[in-house]
């Protein structure tokens, strides 16, 4: 049980600066989730957690010690890449012996916990073959082995199901869980991909080039975040994002927008009048009713089963998504709808993506 | 892909006319090897033997010193090639992975080795070498095969390297293995490949090396047999039988290495690594 510690944690290659002033507290046992769109510096702050990558500036300490300048392996956190990083030439049963024997443990120690934790994780049929002869999935699960199997302060994962096919990721990701619930241990995990990170965190840290955007439980993001990016970014399908103006009518707010109104109950202050500001509202607060509300153009409905979504145009051409039912979900393409929305669910950015309300 | 028949008669013919071109030689040497006398010197050649003999052999085994400079080369070959593959990797590594200031010119440099003909530093270095008592000694030549071989060897070497992923090296790292282990444990044994190959040419290289031979030994017990060989020739007037016998069983070495080695040339060995 290990708790993580980044103050000011910095990183620039050469001139650009691709993590910047990074604070975060991880404490023993937490499975935090680092999300974030493609070059948003998260496996750059991975890797300088583990150690691969020298920091810039700030300090990270595990369990309250200073390891900013030490050794990967002083820091003795196991790592698990996207490529799985398998020592081809090796058997699996050498390839998680590895690291026990670079501890200089006894043959027969070495044995034992190769066979241990070969047996958590099914793989002890495939324990003298060697990483070409597995499928996708029991590479990943050797990749894990290796990791598991050293008993770590703490594990990094830096994208690890990426490779896998969708099936499969679904799979392992229960499997991770399952994991991290057993060994009750500290994880960083890395994905560019929300699902995952919804379904695995305690903790959800989003960033966007190479800064915190908010850090919080899924549903804290889900129900409340902070600005338009992880409005947008957490959630799938996404938030809508509509530009409009918000005008104080009573204590609620009129809000503007191209093809209609809304009448929304908002929390805080009130924003001045004629602001321009962001609609936020998720597709799920949204319906398709009979009478006057927005209008849009229906584009395409994506039927799912238990829920249908509505891709639509509004006159402005700013795109909105909505959830429909089921009876719903067979209006043609092409046909004009009128939309409503849950009016105390809707969020208010102002321009720059700062939340107001 | 389906190729039409006369393409493919016409890659069938240019195949096997280089067959011939490289092939021809060979035969014309080995069969020659075993021909009586007469029939290697008659007015029209024979291209398959009609005679059998393993008198060449004898007397080169027998009569002459080329046993001494077998062994002589096989010893100076295969020292220069364990030599070689000692200082190719860890160099090669070197500039491929660590934070030197002016790597890539110095690795530019290196090459710059081969600009100038050995002819050039033979007089310096016979210099150097007698100097500190290493004239007509077999470690002279090791030293001199080694240091020509070494950087092409590192130049391939490196891009040997260049194949294997970088997650391998960190997730060694992150293993706790420190780099000499990463070199010996994970890095050698995908690069199998580069390591036989700068292996058999710095052999090869050795094999044939003639100029620093005939200059830094000077006692027939320690020549090699480019240069002792040489001397057969010449001592008989020409002895064509000697001649192609000899030939052939200096061909043998590399044809063994090579039937040792070639196993190791097979690539695909970093499958299964990532992905």
């Amino acid at each position: 049980m290990t708790n993580l510690t980044l103050r000011g944690v910095t990183k620039r290659f050469g001139e650009t600066q691709v993590v910047s002033d990074v604070d975060l507290d991880i404490p023993a046992g937490e499975m935090v989730v680092f999300v974030g769109p493609s070059g948003c510096g998260k496996s750059t702050l991975l890797r300088m957690i583990a150690g691969l990558e020298p920091v810039t500036n700030g300090r990270i300490e595990i369990d309250g010690r200073d390891v900013t300048q030490a050794e990967p392996v002083e820091r003795g956190l196991a790592m698990v890449f996207q490529s799985y990083a398998l020592y081809p030439h090796m058997t699996v049963r050498e390839n998680m012996g590895f690291p026990l024997e670079m501890q200089g443990l006894a043959k027969e120690e070495i044995a034992a916990r190769v066979q241990a934790t070969a047996r958590t994780l099914q793989l002890q049929d495939h324990l003298n073959r060697k990483p070409k002869a597995l499928s996708g999935g029991q590479r990943q699960r050797v990749a894990i082995g290796r990791a598991i199997v050293r008993d770590p302060v703490a594990f990094l994962f830096d994208e690890p199901l990426s490779n896998l096919d969708a099936e499969l990721r679904v799979q392992m990701r229960l499997e991770i869980a399952r994991l991290h619930r057993e060994l009750n241990a500290t994880m960083i995990y890395v994905t560019h991909d929300q699902v995952e990170a919804m379904t695995l965190a305690d903790r959800i840290v989003v960033l966007r080039n190479g800064r915190i955007e908010q850090v919080g439980a899924p549903l804290d993001l889900y129900d409340n975040p902070a600005n338009a990016f992880v409005a947008g970014f957490i959630g799938s399908p996404r938030m809508n994002l509509i530009p409009a103006t918000a005008w104080r009518d009573g204590d609620r707010v009129r809000v503007m927008l191209s093809g209609g109104e809304l009448l929304l109950r908002i929390a805080g202050p009130m924003p001045p009048d004629g602001i321009a500001v962001q609609l936020g509202i998720r597709p799920e607060h949204m319906a398709v009713t009979g009478g006057a509300a927005v209008t849009a153009t229906c584009e395409a409905i994506e039927r799912l089963g238990v829920v249908s979504y509505l891709y639509g145009r509004l006159a402005d051409g700013t795109a909105i998504t909505s959830q429909v039912d089921q009876n719903l979900a067979r209006t043609a393409p092409g046909a004009d709808i009128s939309l409503s929305a849950d009016a105390g669910r809707a969020l208010l950015f102002d321009i720059s993506g700062q939340r107001i309300a | 892909m389906r190729r039409s028949l006369p393409l493919r008669l016409l890659l069938a013919v240019t195949i096997l006319l280089f067959l011939l071109v490289i092939g021809l030689p060979f035969w014309w040497v080995i069969s020659g090897s075993f021909k009586l006398p007469q029939e290697i010197i008659a007015r029209e050649p024979t291209l398959v033997p009609q005679s059998f003999t393993l008198q060449h052999y004898v007397k080169l085994l027998d009569a002459s010193a080329y046993p001494t400079y077998l062994i002589n080369s096989l010893i100076v070959g295969a020292a220069s090639a364990a030599l070689t593959v000692l200082f190719a990797v860890p160099a090669a590594y070197a500039f491929f992975r660590m934070e030197l200031p002016f790597r890539e010119s110095i690795y530019r440099a290196i090459l710059l080795a081969y600009a100038f003909p050995g002819v050039i530093v033979l007089i310096p270095i016979y210099g150097l070498f007698a100097q500190i008592g290493l004239v007509d000694n077999l470690l002279a030549l090791i030293i001199v095969n080694t240091t020509f071989a070494l950087p092409f060897s590192i130049w391939m070497m490196r891009s040997f390297l260049a194949t294997v992923p970088r997650d391998l090296e960190e997730a060694a790292r992150i293993d706790g293995a420190p780099t000499l282990v990463i070199l010996r444990r994970i890095l050698v044994p995908l690069i199998l490949p580069g390591v036989a190959a700068v292996g058999v040419f710095a052999f090869i290289s050795s094999w044939t090396e003639y100029l620093f031979a005939s200059v830094l030994i000077l006692s027939d017990d320690n020549r090699t047999v480019p240069v002792g060989f040489a001397g057969i020739i010449g001592q008989y007037q020409i002895d064509w039988g000697l001649l192609l016998a000899g030939a052939s069983l200096a061909i043998l070495p590399v044809v063994i290495i090579f039937s040792f080695i070639g196993r190791a040339f097979v690539s695909g060995l970093t499958d299964g690594a990532v992905k």
